[in-house]
Protein backbone atom coordinates (compact mmCIF):
# COMPACT_ATOMS: atom_id res chain seq x y z
CA UNK A 1 0.00 0.00 0.00
CA UNK A 2 2.79 2.41 0.85
CA UNK A 3 4.37 1.66 -2.50
CA UNK A 4 1.10 2.66 -4.09
CA UNK A 5 1.12 6.02 -2.30
CA UNK A 6 4.66 6.57 -3.47
CA UNK A 7 3.79 5.80 -7.05
CA UNK A 8 0.50 7.72 -7.19
CA UNK A 9 1.94 11.25 -7.65
CA UNK A 10 4.12 9.96 -10.49
CA UNK A 11 1.16 8.33 -12.19
CA UNK A 12 -0.86 11.54 -11.92
CA UNK A 13 2.04 13.59 -13.27
CA UNK A 14 2.52 11.19 -16.18
CA UNK A 15 -1.19 11.33 -16.99
CA UNK A 16 -1.24 15.12 -16.91
CA UNK A 17 1.90 15.51 -19.05
CA UNK A 18 0.73 12.96 -21.63
CA UNK A 19 -2.74 14.49 -21.85
CA UNK A 20 -1.36 18.00 -22.28
CA UNK A 21 1.17 16.87 -24.87
CA UNK A 22 -1.47 14.98 -26.83
CA UNK A 23 -3.75 18.03 -26.93
CA UNK A 24 -1.00 20.59 -27.50
CA UNK A 25 -0.78 20.17 -31.29
CA UNK A 26 -4.34 21.46 -31.65
CA UNK A 27 -3.59 25.03 -30.52
CA UNK A 28 -0.17 24.84 -32.17
CA UNK A 29 -1.64 23.96 -35.57
CA UNK A 30 -4.06 26.86 -35.20
CA UNK A 31 -1.25 29.19 -34.14
CA UNK A 32 0.98 28.12 -37.01
CA UNK A 33 -1.75 28.67 -39.58
CA UNK A 34 -2.66 32.02 -38.05
CA UNK A 35 0.96 33.18 -38.07
CA UNK A 36 1.37 31.99 -41.63
CA UNK A 37 -1.73 33.89 -42.60
CA UNK A 38 -0.85 37.14 -40.90
CA UNK A 39 2.69 37.14 -42.28
CA UNK A 40 1.11 36.88 -45.71
CA UNK A 41 -1.46 39.59 -44.79
CA UNK A 42 -4.42 37.24 -44.75
CA UNK A 43 -6.43 36.25 -41.67
CA UNK A 44 -5.79 32.50 -41.78
CA UNK A 45 -8.53 30.08 -40.71
CA UNK A 46 -11.70 32.04 -39.91
CA UNK A 47 -14.69 29.82 -40.59
CA UNK A 48 -14.73 27.04 -37.96
CA UNK A 49 -15.33 28.50 -34.53
CA UNK A 50 -14.29 31.93 -33.31
CA UNK A 51 -11.42 33.06 -35.56
CA UNK A 52 -11.04 29.48 -36.72
CA UNK A 53 -10.15 28.16 -33.26
CA UNK A 54 -11.88 24.85 -33.93
CA UNK A 55 -10.15 24.38 -37.28
CA UNK A 56 -7.54 21.91 -35.90
CA UNK A 57 -10.39 19.86 -34.37
CA UNK A 58 -12.11 19.74 -37.74
CA UNK A 59 -8.81 18.80 -39.38
CA UNK A 60 -8.29 16.09 -36.77
CA UNK A 61 -11.72 14.61 -37.40
CA UNK A 62 -11.03 14.72 -41.12
CA UNK A 63 -7.74 12.86 -40.64
CA UNK A 64 -9.38 10.28 -38.38
CA UNK A 65 -12.13 9.37 -40.82
CA UNK A 66 -9.89 9.34 -43.88
CA UNK A 67 -8.85 6.10 -45.50
CA UNK A 68 -5.79 4.60 -43.86
CA UNK A 69 -3.97 3.55 -46.98
CA UNK A 70 -0.98 1.19 -47.02
CA UNK A 71 0.87 0.86 -50.33
CA UNK A 72 0.76 -2.67 -51.73
CA UNK A 73 4.55 -3.02 -51.90
CA UNK A 74 5.15 -1.59 -48.45
CA UNK A 75 6.57 -3.57 -45.57
CA UNK A 76 3.28 -3.70 -43.70
CA UNK A 77 4.62 -4.35 -40.22
CA UNK A 78 7.28 -1.64 -40.31
CA UNK A 79 4.90 0.72 -42.06
CA UNK A 80 2.39 0.36 -39.24
CA UNK A 81 4.90 0.56 -36.43
CA UNK A 82 6.88 3.54 -37.76
CA UNK A 83 4.50 6.36 -36.68
CA UNK A 84 4.37 4.94 -33.16
CA UNK A 85 8.15 4.63 -33.02
CA UNK A 86 8.40 8.23 -34.19
CA UNK A 87 5.96 9.33 -31.53
CA UNK A 88 7.66 7.73 -28.52
CA UNK A 89 10.92 9.78 -28.22
CA UNK A 90 9.23 13.23 -28.13
CA UNK A 91 7.11 11.97 -25.23
CA UNK A 92 9.98 10.26 -23.42
CA UNK A 93 12.09 13.41 -23.58
CA UNK A 94 9.60 15.22 -21.35
CA UNK A 95 10.44 12.80 -18.54
CA UNK A 96 13.60 14.77 -17.79
CA UNK A 97 12.26 18.28 -18.25
CA UNK A 98 11.51 20.20 -15.03
CA UNK A 99 8.55 22.57 -15.01
CA UNK A 100 9.40 24.51 -11.87
CA UNK A 101 10.77 24.39 -8.32
CA UNK A 102 9.41 21.62 -6.07
CA UNK A 103 6.09 22.61 -4.47
CA UNK A 104 4.51 21.62 -1.16
CA UNK A 105 1.32 19.60 -1.64
CA UNK A 106 -0.40 18.11 1.43
CA UNK A 107 2.81 18.43 3.39
CA UNK A 108 4.94 16.49 0.94
CA UNK A 109 7.49 17.75 -1.51
CA UNK A 110 6.23 17.38 -5.07
CA UNK A 111 8.79 17.63 -7.80
CA UNK A 112 7.46 19.41 -10.87
CA UNK A 113 9.23 16.98 -13.14
CA UNK A 114 8.60 13.34 -13.88
CA UNK A 115 12.11 12.37 -12.95
CA UNK A 116 14.91 14.47 -11.53
CA UNK A 117 17.76 12.61 -13.19
CA UNK A 118 21.32 13.59 -12.44
CA UNK A 119 22.18 13.04 -16.12
CA UNK A 120 19.02 14.68 -17.41
CA UNK A 121 20.70 16.58 -20.20
CA UNK A 122 22.54 13.50 -21.46
CA UNK A 123 19.26 11.55 -21.35
CA UNK A 124 17.51 14.23 -23.40
CA UNK A 125 20.24 14.33 -26.03
CA UNK A 126 20.29 10.54 -26.26
CA UNK A 127 16.52 10.23 -26.62
CA UNK A 128 16.28 13.00 -29.19
CA UNK A 129 18.98 11.11 -31.07
CA UNK A 130 16.87 7.97 -31.36
CA UNK A 131 13.96 10.06 -32.59
CA UNK A 132 15.35 9.35 -36.05
CA UNK A 133 14.34 5.67 -35.89
CA UNK A 134 10.71 6.34 -36.71
CA UNK A 135 11.78 8.34 -39.75
CA UNK A 136 14.17 5.61 -40.93
CA UNK A 137 11.44 2.97 -40.58
CA UNK A 138 8.83 5.13 -42.30
CA UNK A 139 11.10 5.95 -45.22
CA UNK A 140 12.24 2.37 -45.67
CA UNK A 141 8.89 0.66 -45.17
CA UNK A 142 6.99 2.91 -47.60
CA UNK A 143 8.93 1.45 -50.54
CA UNK A 144 8.76 4.79 -52.30
CA UNK A 145 11.65 6.80 -53.71
CA UNK A 146 10.43 10.03 -52.17
CA UNK A 147 10.09 8.48 -48.75
CA UNK A 148 13.47 6.80 -48.77
CA UNK A 149 15.21 9.94 -50.06
CA UNK A 150 13.47 12.00 -47.41
CA UNK A 151 14.49 9.65 -44.65
CA UNK A 152 18.08 9.43 -45.93
CA UNK A 153 18.27 13.20 -45.87
CA UNK A 154 16.77 13.24 -42.39
CA UNK A 155 19.33 10.71 -41.12
CA UNK A 156 22.29 12.62 -42.57
CA UNK A 157 20.93 15.87 -41.21
CA UNK A 158 20.24 14.49 -37.74
CA UNK A 159 23.73 13.00 -37.45
CA UNK A 160 25.38 16.19 -38.67
CA UNK A 161 23.47 18.44 -36.31
CA UNK A 162 23.43 16.20 -33.25
CA UNK A 163 27.15 16.81 -32.88
CA UNK A 164 27.19 20.64 -32.76
CA UNK A 165 24.07 20.47 -30.59
CA UNK A 166 25.77 18.25 -28.04
CA UNK A 167 28.97 20.30 -28.14
CA UNK A 168 27.09 23.57 -27.68
CA UNK A 169 25.50 22.44 -24.41
CA UNK A 170 28.92 21.47 -22.99
CA UNK A 171 29.44 25.16 -22.21
CA UNK A 172 26.24 25.16 -20.16
CA UNK A 173 27.33 22.02 -18.31
CA UNK A 174 30.70 23.62 -17.57
CA UNK A 175 29.00 26.66 -16.05
CA UNK A 176 26.60 24.73 -13.86
CA UNK A 177 28.95 21.83 -13.09
CA UNK A 178 26.04 19.46 -13.51
CA UNK A 179 23.96 17.64 -16.05
CA UNK A 180 20.91 17.82 -13.81
CA UNK A 181 18.28 20.09 -15.34
CA UNK A 182 17.32 21.54 -11.94
CA UNK A 183 20.96 22.44 -11.23
CA UNK A 184 21.31 23.97 -14.68
CA UNK A 185 18.32 26.19 -14.02
CA UNK A 186 19.39 27.18 -10.52
CA UNK A 187 22.87 28.05 -11.83
CA UNK A 188 21.18 30.78 -13.91
CA UNK A 189 19.53 32.43 -10.93
CA UNK A 190 21.46 35.69 -11.31
CA UNK A 191 22.26 35.84 -14.98
CA UNK A 192 20.90 33.75 -17.82
CA UNK A 193 23.29 31.53 -19.71
CA UNK A 194 22.58 33.30 -22.97
CA UNK A 195 24.67 36.22 -21.66
CA UNK A 196 27.64 33.98 -20.86
CA UNK A 197 27.19 31.73 -23.88
CA UNK A 198 25.94 33.72 -26.88
CA UNK A 199 27.84 31.51 -29.33
CA UNK A 200 26.62 28.39 -27.56
CA UNK A 201 23.04 29.62 -27.74
CA UNK A 202 23.40 30.45 -31.42
CA UNK A 203 24.79 26.99 -32.25
CA UNK A 204 22.16 25.27 -30.11
CA UNK A 205 19.31 27.27 -31.63
CA UNK A 206 20.34 26.66 -35.23
CA UNK A 207 21.08 22.98 -34.76
CA UNK A 208 17.82 22.69 -32.84
CA UNK A 209 15.98 24.06 -35.87
CA UNK A 210 17.75 21.43 -37.96
CA UNK A 211 16.91 18.69 -35.45
CA UNK A 212 13.24 19.60 -35.61
CA UNK A 213 13.52 19.66 -39.40
CA UNK A 214 11.97 23.07 -39.61
CA UNK A 215 12.58 25.70 -42.22
CA UNK A 216 15.27 26.70 -43.19
CA UNK A 217 16.44 23.12 -42.59
CA UNK A 218 13.38 21.14 -43.63
CA UNK A 219 15.05 19.25 -46.46
CA UNK A 220 13.72 15.84 -45.33
CA UNK A 221 10.25 16.96 -46.29
CA UNK A 222 11.06 19.44 -49.03
CA UNK A 223 7.70 19.40 -50.77
CA UNK A 224 9.14 20.82 -53.97
CA UNK A 225 11.47 17.93 -54.68
CA UNK A 226 10.33 15.07 -52.44
CA UNK A 227 6.55 15.11 -52.31
CA UNK A 228 6.34 15.19 -48.53
CA UNK A 229 9.53 13.36 -47.57
CA UNK A 230 9.37 10.31 -45.34
CA UNK A 231 5.61 10.55 -44.76
CA UNK A 232 4.68 10.81 -48.44
CA UNK A 233 2.84 7.49 -48.38
CA UNK A 234 1.12 8.01 -45.05
CA UNK A 235 -2.48 9.09 -44.74
CA UNK A 236 -5.15 9.47 -42.13
CA UNK A 237 -4.36 8.74 -38.51
CA UNK A 238 -0.82 7.50 -39.15
CA UNK A 239 0.05 10.77 -40.87
CA UNK A 240 -1.40 12.72 -37.97
CA UNK A 241 0.85 10.77 -35.58
CA UNK A 242 3.86 12.06 -37.54
CA UNK A 243 2.48 15.58 -37.37
CA UNK A 244 1.98 15.16 -33.62
CA UNK A 245 5.57 14.08 -33.10
CA UNK A 246 6.84 16.99 -35.22
CA UNK A 247 4.94 19.51 -33.12
CA UNK A 248 6.11 17.86 -29.89
CA UNK A 249 9.73 18.16 -31.05
CA UNK A 250 9.13 21.89 -31.53
CA UNK A 251 7.69 22.21 -28.02
CA UNK A 252 10.55 20.22 -26.55
CA UNK A 253 13.09 22.42 -28.33
CA UNK A 254 11.38 25.48 -26.91
CA UNK A 255 11.73 23.97 -23.44
CA UNK A 256 15.39 23.10 -23.98
CA UNK A 257 16.22 26.59 -25.25
CA UNK A 258 14.55 28.19 -22.27
CA UNK A 259 15.95 25.84 -19.63
CA UNK A 260 19.49 25.75 -20.94
CA UNK A 261 19.97 29.35 -22.03
CA UNK A 262 17.09 31.54 -20.86
CA UNK A 263 17.08 30.88 -17.16
CA UNK A 264 14.22 28.40 -16.99
CA UNK A 265 11.64 29.86 -14.60
CA UNK A 266 13.96 32.54 -13.18
CA UNK A 267 13.37 36.23 -13.73
CA UNK A 268 9.61 36.09 -13.48
CA UNK A 269 7.87 39.45 -13.04
CA UNK A 270 5.98 39.77 -9.74
CA UNK A 271 2.68 37.87 -9.31
CA UNK A 272 3.51 35.52 -12.19
CA UNK A 273 3.95 31.90 -11.04
CA UNK A 274 7.27 30.34 -11.99
CA UNK A 275 5.73 27.59 -14.10
CA UNK A 276 3.58 30.06 -16.00
CA UNK A 277 6.63 32.20 -16.67
CA UNK A 278 8.50 29.16 -17.97
CA UNK A 279 5.61 28.27 -20.26
CA UNK A 280 5.40 31.86 -21.51
CA UNK A 281 9.06 31.75 -22.45
CA UNK A 282 8.53 28.42 -24.21
CA UNK A 283 5.55 29.88 -26.07
CA UNK A 284 7.74 32.75 -27.18
CA UNK A 285 10.28 30.32 -28.61
CA UNK A 286 7.59 28.33 -30.39
CA UNK A 287 6.37 31.60 -31.90
CA UNK A 288 9.92 32.40 -33.01
CA UNK A 289 10.22 29.00 -34.68
CA UNK A 290 7.00 29.64 -36.59
CA UNK A 291 8.08 33.17 -37.48
CA UNK A 292 11.32 31.74 -38.91
CA UNK A 293 9.38 29.15 -40.83
CA UNK A 294 7.41 31.70 -42.78
CA UNK A 295 10.33 34.05 -43.31
CA UNK A 296 13.16 31.97 -44.71
CA UNK A 297 13.50 29.81 -47.78
CA UNK A 298 15.08 26.37 -47.57
CA UNK A 299 18.83 25.79 -47.68
CA UNK A 300 20.37 23.75 -50.46
CA UNK A 301 21.58 20.32 -49.37
CA UNK A 302 25.30 21.07 -49.66
CA UNK A 303 24.74 24.34 -47.78
CA UNK A 304 23.00 22.41 -45.03
CA UNK A 305 25.96 20.07 -44.64
CA UNK A 306 28.47 22.92 -44.89
CA UNK A 307 26.68 24.87 -42.15
CA UNK A 308 26.60 21.84 -39.89
CA UNK A 309 30.19 20.70 -40.25
CA UNK A 310 32.14 23.81 -41.29
CA UNK A 311 30.38 26.52 -39.29
CA UNK A 312 28.46 25.17 -36.32
CA UNK A 313 30.91 22.50 -35.19
CA UNK A 314 33.97 24.85 -35.11
CA UNK A 315 31.80 27.48 -33.42
CA UNK A 316 30.74 24.99 -30.77
CA UNK A 317 34.37 23.99 -30.17
CA UNK A 318 35.34 27.66 -29.99
CA UNK A 319 32.58 28.16 -27.44
CA UNK A 320 33.98 25.38 -25.26
CA UNK A 321 37.48 26.86 -25.58
CA UNK A 322 36.34 30.35 -24.62
CA UNK A 323 34.27 29.16 -21.66
CA UNK A 324 37.19 27.03 -20.52
CA UNK A 325 39.56 30.00 -20.70
CA UNK A 326 37.16 32.22 -18.74
CA UNK A 327 36.63 29.59 -16.07
CA UNK A 328 40.37 28.98 -15.82
CA UNK B 1 6.99 47.93 -47.90
CA UNK B 2 7.35 45.49 -50.71
CA UNK B 3 10.33 47.28 -52.16
CA UNK B 4 13.72 46.12 -51.03
CA UNK B 5 16.57 48.52 -50.88
CA UNK B 6 19.95 47.23 -51.95
CA UNK B 7 22.11 47.87 -48.94
CA UNK B 8 25.82 47.52 -48.76
CA UNK B 9 26.63 44.74 -46.38
CA UNK B 10 30.06 44.75 -44.87
CA UNK B 11 31.67 41.79 -43.15
CA UNK B 12 30.19 42.85 -39.81
CA UNK B 13 26.74 42.68 -41.36
CA UNK B 14 27.60 39.30 -42.81
CA UNK B 15 28.80 38.07 -39.43
CA UNK B 16 25.63 39.13 -37.64
CA UNK B 17 23.20 38.05 -40.40
CA UNK B 18 22.00 41.53 -41.33
CA UNK B 19 20.14 40.12 -44.34
CA UNK B 20 18.29 37.59 -42.20
CA UNK B 21 17.39 40.24 -39.64
CA UNK B 22 15.95 42.50 -42.32
CA UNK B 23 13.86 39.58 -43.60
CA UNK B 24 12.64 38.84 -40.08
CA UNK B 25 11.85 42.53 -39.53
CA UNK B 26 9.78 42.58 -42.69
CA UNK B 27 7.73 39.51 -41.81
CA UNK B 28 7.26 40.79 -38.26
CA UNK B 29 5.87 44.03 -39.61
CA UNK B 30 3.53 42.12 -41.87
CA UNK B 31 2.46 39.88 -38.99
CA UNK B 32 1.13 42.85 -37.05
CA UNK B 33 -0.25 44.78 -39.99
CA UNK B 34 -3.85 44.67 -41.14
CA UNK B 35 -4.91 41.79 -43.33
CA UNK B 36 -5.89 42.71 -46.86
CA UNK B 37 -8.07 39.77 -47.90
CA UNK B 38 -11.80 40.19 -48.37
CA UNK B 39 -13.89 38.12 -45.99
CA UNK B 40 -15.94 37.00 -48.97
CA UNK B 41 -18.56 35.51 -48.94
CA UNK B 42 -18.95 35.26 -45.16
CA UNK B 43 -18.73 38.86 -44.05
CA UNK B 44 -17.79 41.11 -46.92
CA UNK B 45 -18.46 41.66 -50.56
CA UNK B 46 -16.64 43.60 -53.24
CA UNK B 47 -18.75 46.08 -55.15
CA UNK B 48 -17.25 46.29 -58.63
CA UNK B 49 -16.50 49.52 -60.44
CA UNK B 50 -18.99 50.82 -63.00
CA UNK B 51 -16.59 49.71 -65.72
CA UNK B 52 -16.90 46.10 -64.50
CA UNK B 53 -18.21 43.69 -67.12
CA UNK B 54 -20.51 41.30 -65.30
CA UNK B 55 -23.93 39.77 -65.89
CA UNK B 56 -25.70 41.45 -68.85
CA UNK B 57 -28.83 43.58 -68.51
CA UNK B 58 -31.17 45.18 -71.03
CA UNK B 59 -32.27 48.77 -70.66
CA UNK B 60 -35.90 49.82 -70.95
CA UNK B 61 -37.32 53.17 -72.09
CA UNK B 62 -39.97 55.40 -70.41
CA UNK B 63 -42.85 53.46 -71.93
CA UNK B 64 -41.59 50.29 -70.35
CA UNK B 65 -40.49 48.75 -73.60
CA UNK B 66 -37.02 47.33 -74.01
CA UNK B 67 -34.56 49.49 -75.92
CA UNK B 68 -33.55 46.50 -78.01
CA UNK B 69 -34.63 46.65 -81.66
CA UNK B 70 -33.79 43.06 -82.41
CA UNK B 71 -31.10 43.90 -84.95
CA UNK B 72 -29.05 40.86 -83.90
CA UNK B 73 -25.78 42.78 -84.15
CA UNK B 74 -24.79 41.57 -80.70
CA UNK B 75 -25.46 37.98 -81.73
CA UNK B 76 -23.37 38.52 -84.86
CA UNK B 77 -20.38 40.08 -83.11
CA UNK B 78 -20.42 37.66 -80.17
CA UNK B 79 -17.15 35.67 -80.41
CA UNK B 80 -18.63 32.68 -78.65
CA UNK B 81 -22.09 32.64 -80.19
CA UNK B 82 -23.84 32.76 -76.88
CA UNK B 83 -26.59 35.28 -77.78
CA UNK B 84 -29.79 34.17 -79.48
CA UNK B 85 -32.14 36.91 -80.73
CA UNK B 86 -35.46 36.31 -82.52
CA UNK B 87 -37.10 39.59 -83.57
CA UNK B 88 -40.82 40.24 -84.04
CA UNK B 89 -43.11 43.23 -84.54
CA UNK B 90 -44.98 44.28 -81.43
CA UNK B 91 -48.47 45.87 -81.31
CA UNK B 92 -46.99 49.40 -81.63
CA UNK B 93 -45.32 48.36 -84.86
CA UNK B 94 -41.78 48.41 -83.46
CA UNK B 95 -39.20 45.74 -84.06
CA UNK B 96 -38.50 44.13 -80.72
CA UNK B 97 -36.90 40.85 -79.58
CA UNK B 98 -39.30 37.96 -79.05
CA UNK B 99 -36.52 35.80 -77.72
CA UNK B 100 -33.35 37.18 -76.20
CA UNK B 101 -31.30 34.39 -74.62
CA UNK B 102 -27.74 34.60 -73.38
CA UNK B 103 -25.90 31.44 -72.48
CA UNK B 104 -23.79 32.65 -69.56
CA UNK B 105 -21.80 29.44 -69.41
CA UNK B 106 -20.38 30.24 -72.86
CA UNK B 107 -20.10 34.02 -72.49
CA UNK B 108 -16.59 35.40 -71.95
CA UNK B 109 -17.77 38.84 -70.79
CA UNK B 110 -15.78 40.69 -73.46
CA UNK B 111 -18.33 43.49 -73.83
CA UNK B 112 -18.41 43.45 -77.65
CA UNK B 113 -22.22 43.17 -77.61
CA UNK B 114 -22.32 46.37 -75.60
CA UNK B 115 -20.10 48.10 -78.17
CA UNK B 116 -22.06 46.79 -81.13
CA UNK B 117 -25.50 47.69 -79.82
CA UNK B 118 -26.92 50.64 -81.83
CA UNK B 119 -29.93 51.12 -79.53
CA UNK B 120 -28.19 51.46 -76.13
CA UNK B 121 -29.97 48.29 -75.02
CA UNK B 122 -27.59 45.55 -73.90
CA UNK B 123 -25.07 46.42 -71.23
CA UNK B 124 -22.80 44.49 -68.93
CA UNK B 125 -23.72 45.17 -65.31
CA UNK B 126 -22.19 44.73 -61.86
CA UNK B 127 -23.51 41.27 -61.03
CA UNK B 128 -20.72 38.71 -60.90
CA UNK B 129 -22.16 35.88 -58.78
CA UNK B 130 -23.57 33.71 -61.56
CA UNK B 131 -22.41 30.34 -60.25
CA UNK B 132 -25.02 27.60 -60.41
CA UNK B 133 -25.26 23.85 -59.98
CA UNK B 134 -27.53 23.67 -63.03
CA UNK B 135 -26.21 24.63 -66.47
CA UNK B 136 -29.77 25.10 -67.71
CA UNK B 137 -30.19 27.95 -65.26
CA UNK B 138 -27.24 29.69 -66.88
CA UNK B 139 -29.23 30.41 -70.03
CA UNK B 140 -30.91 33.69 -69.13
CA UNK B 141 -33.95 35.05 -70.91
CA UNK B 142 -35.28 38.50 -71.73
CA UNK B 143 -37.15 38.98 -68.46
CA UNK B 144 -34.05 37.95 -66.44
CA UNK B 145 -31.97 40.45 -68.40
CA UNK B 146 -34.45 43.27 -67.77
CA UNK B 147 -34.44 42.50 -64.05
CA UNK B 148 -30.67 42.05 -63.77
CA UNK B 149 -28.63 44.54 -61.70
CA UNK B 150 -27.44 47.67 -63.51
CA UNK B 151 -23.96 49.11 -63.63
CA UNK B 152 -22.56 50.09 -60.26
CA UNK B 153 -23.01 53.70 -59.32
CA UNK B 154 -22.57 54.58 -55.68
CA UNK B 155 -19.97 52.83 -53.60
CA UNK B 156 -18.28 51.30 -56.61
CA UNK B 157 -14.91 49.80 -55.82
CA UNK B 158 -15.54 49.39 -52.10
CA UNK B 159 -15.89 46.43 -49.79
CA UNK B 160 -19.15 46.33 -47.85
CA UNK B 161 -20.45 44.04 -45.12
CA UNK B 162 -22.47 41.20 -46.61
CA UNK B 163 -23.47 37.65 -45.86
CA UNK B 164 -24.16 34.46 -47.74
CA UNK B 165 -27.79 33.31 -47.58
CA UNK B 166 -28.04 29.66 -46.67
CA UNK B 167 -30.67 28.84 -49.27
CA UNK B 168 -28.44 27.16 -51.79
CA UNK B 169 -27.91 30.13 -54.06
CA UNK B 170 -24.44 31.50 -54.57
CA UNK B 171 -25.41 35.11 -53.99
CA UNK B 172 -24.23 37.24 -51.10
CA UNK B 173 -26.59 39.88 -49.88
CA UNK B 174 -25.01 43.16 -48.85
CA UNK B 175 -26.20 44.92 -45.73
CA UNK B 176 -28.37 47.94 -46.37
CA UNK B 177 -27.31 51.50 -45.62
CA UNK B 178 -23.71 50.63 -44.84
CA UNK B 179 -20.86 52.48 -46.43
CA UNK B 180 -18.08 50.30 -47.71
CA UNK B 181 -14.40 50.89 -47.12
CA UNK B 182 -11.90 51.52 -49.87
CA UNK B 183 -9.99 48.29 -50.05
CA UNK B 184 -7.02 49.83 -51.86
CA UNK B 185 -6.31 51.94 -48.81
CA UNK B 186 -5.19 48.75 -47.07
CA UNK B 187 -2.68 47.96 -49.79
CA UNK B 188 -1.24 51.40 -50.47
CA UNK B 189 0.08 52.08 -47.04
CA UNK B 190 3.33 53.49 -48.33
CA UNK B 191 3.48 57.12 -49.34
Amino acid sequence: MENLYAILPILIKVAVVVAVLLLLPLPLVWLERKIAGHIQQRPGPMRVGWHGLLQPVADGIKLLIKEDHIPSDADRFLFKIAPVVALVPPFVVFVAIPFGEPVEVFGTQLMLSLSNMNVGLLFILAISGIGIFGIILAGWASNSKYSVLGSLRAIAQMISYEIPMAFSVIGVVMLSNSMNMMDIVSAQKNLWNVVYQPIGFFVFFVSGLAEAQRIPFDLPEAEGDLGAGYHTEYSGIRFSLFMLSEYLVVVFLGFLNVILFFGGWHGAPPFVPETVWLLLKVAFFIWVFMWFRFTFPRYRYDQLMAIGWKVLLPLALLNILISGLFMF
Amino acid sequence: MARTVQKKQGWIGWLFFSDMWSGLRLTLRYMFSKTVTHQYPDHEKWLPYSRHRGHHFIKTNEQGDVNCVGCELCAKICPCDCITVVPYEDEKGNRRPKVFDINLSRCLYCGLCEDACPADAIKLGQEYEVASTNTGALVVHLEDLIAAPRKAEEGAGTVIPASLKKNGSAKTTPQDNVKGHDWWQLIRREK
